[in-house]
């Protein structure tokens, strides 16, 4: 494959690797760093190209597993103080401030589920790709995707019921 | 569109149970103008999808163009090249010409000639050391100095 063809089929996801590895990984660096990466993996790997289905879905599956692994490497890499048992429940006054920006809110409601509900809250709401798709990036069956996306809606929803009814009640 | 079908497909949405074109519906509702106050907290979720949409790296991504390996095999053609150019370049040495005569009698006389030649060079070359024995003169008169010898022998006597 020359390097005109691959840039241009490339072009065509490339903003959605960048996409979920920020979803992922937050920063802004770190996921146009592994959106980097896993272009090169697949250039160098342009020889099999051919024998995927679906490049795309391919692509998406690397960068997931390469922002686990960062995630992975950061959780070993650092010390996490875990408040198990207690939950300050009046937003804090940063969160009060940075709630000001709703969608920034939403944002951060977000980013606070469990890696797999983001994942797939932004593969299916944000990039609007069909289950089926998302099934076969992450490796897991349909009926999962479908339950772990209510599940992610429901509690977006339940935190958002929270920020509107604070000061309201 | 109605009121209750938007609610309808809100439920249908939390449940992960709407298909893909009633979630645009959704968003495109959610993105207008007119949404009921009951519903306006729902409004920051879907304009907040939609805005995500369009985020975008600010760096540019591209595959590093490998135009390396050319130089790398210019590199290489270049250095077999001048490998090869110095191995070809040395042709075997001729035995240098030694001016050997085939003839004896010839062979004689030209010996002869370069010895001669050599004393003769050998001669002119000795003229100058004549000079030498003027050393041998001063170092007669030298002699008298053992007589300076014989006199401080007797004194220490």
């Amino acid at each position: 494959m020359k390097e005109k063809a691959f840039i241009t089929l490339t072009n065509g996801f490339k903003d959605k690797l960048f996409r979920l590895a920020k979803r992922l990984l937050v920063s802004n660096e770190e996921a146009e760093d592994a959106t980097q990466e896993v272009l090169l993996k697949l250039w160098k790997n342009k020889g099999k190209m051919s024998e995927y289905k679906n490049v795309e879905a391919f692509a998406m599956t690397m960068t997931k597993n390469y922002c686990y692994d960062k995630l992975k490497a950061k959780e070993t890499g650092n010390l996490k103080i875990v408040h198990s048992n207690y939950k300050d429940e009046r937003p804090s006054l940063q969160r009060q401030v940075e709630a000001k920006d709703s969608l920034d809110w939403v944002g951060k409601i977000l980013n606070g589920l469990p890696e797999q509900q983001r994942m797939i809250i932004q593969l299916r709401d944000i990039e609007q790709y069909d289950n089926a798709e998302i099934a076969e990036m992450l490796g897991i069956n349909e009926t999962a995707v479908r339950v772990a996306l209510s599940r992610g809606r429901k509690k977006i929803r339940e935190e958002l019921l929270k920020k509107h009814n604070y000061g309201v009640v | 569109m109605e009121l209750s079908n938007i609610e309808k497909l809100l439920e249908k949405y939390f449940e992960g149970e709407t298909t893909i074109s009633e979630e645009k519906e959704l968003k495109v509702y959610f993105t207008g103008e007119t949404v009921p106050s009951h519903l306006e907290r729902y409004k920051d979720l879907f304009q907040f999808f939609s805005a995500e949409s369009h985020i975008t790296a600010t760096r540019d991504i591209d595959i590093p163009v490998q135009k390396t390996n050319w130089y790398k095999w210019v590199g290489v053609a270049a250095s077999v090249a001048i490998i090869a150019g110095l191995f070809f370049t040395k042709t075997p040495t001729q035995p240098e010409e030694l001016g050997t005569y085939e003839d004896p009698e010839i062979a004689l006389q030209e010996t002869k000639k370069i010895l001669n030649m050599v004393s003769q060079l050998m001669n002119e070359g000795k003229k100058d050391l004549v000079y030498l024995n003027e050393f041998e003169t001063a170092k007669q008169n030298l002699v008298y100095l053992n007589e300076f010898e014989n006199t401080t022998n007797k004194l220490i006597k």
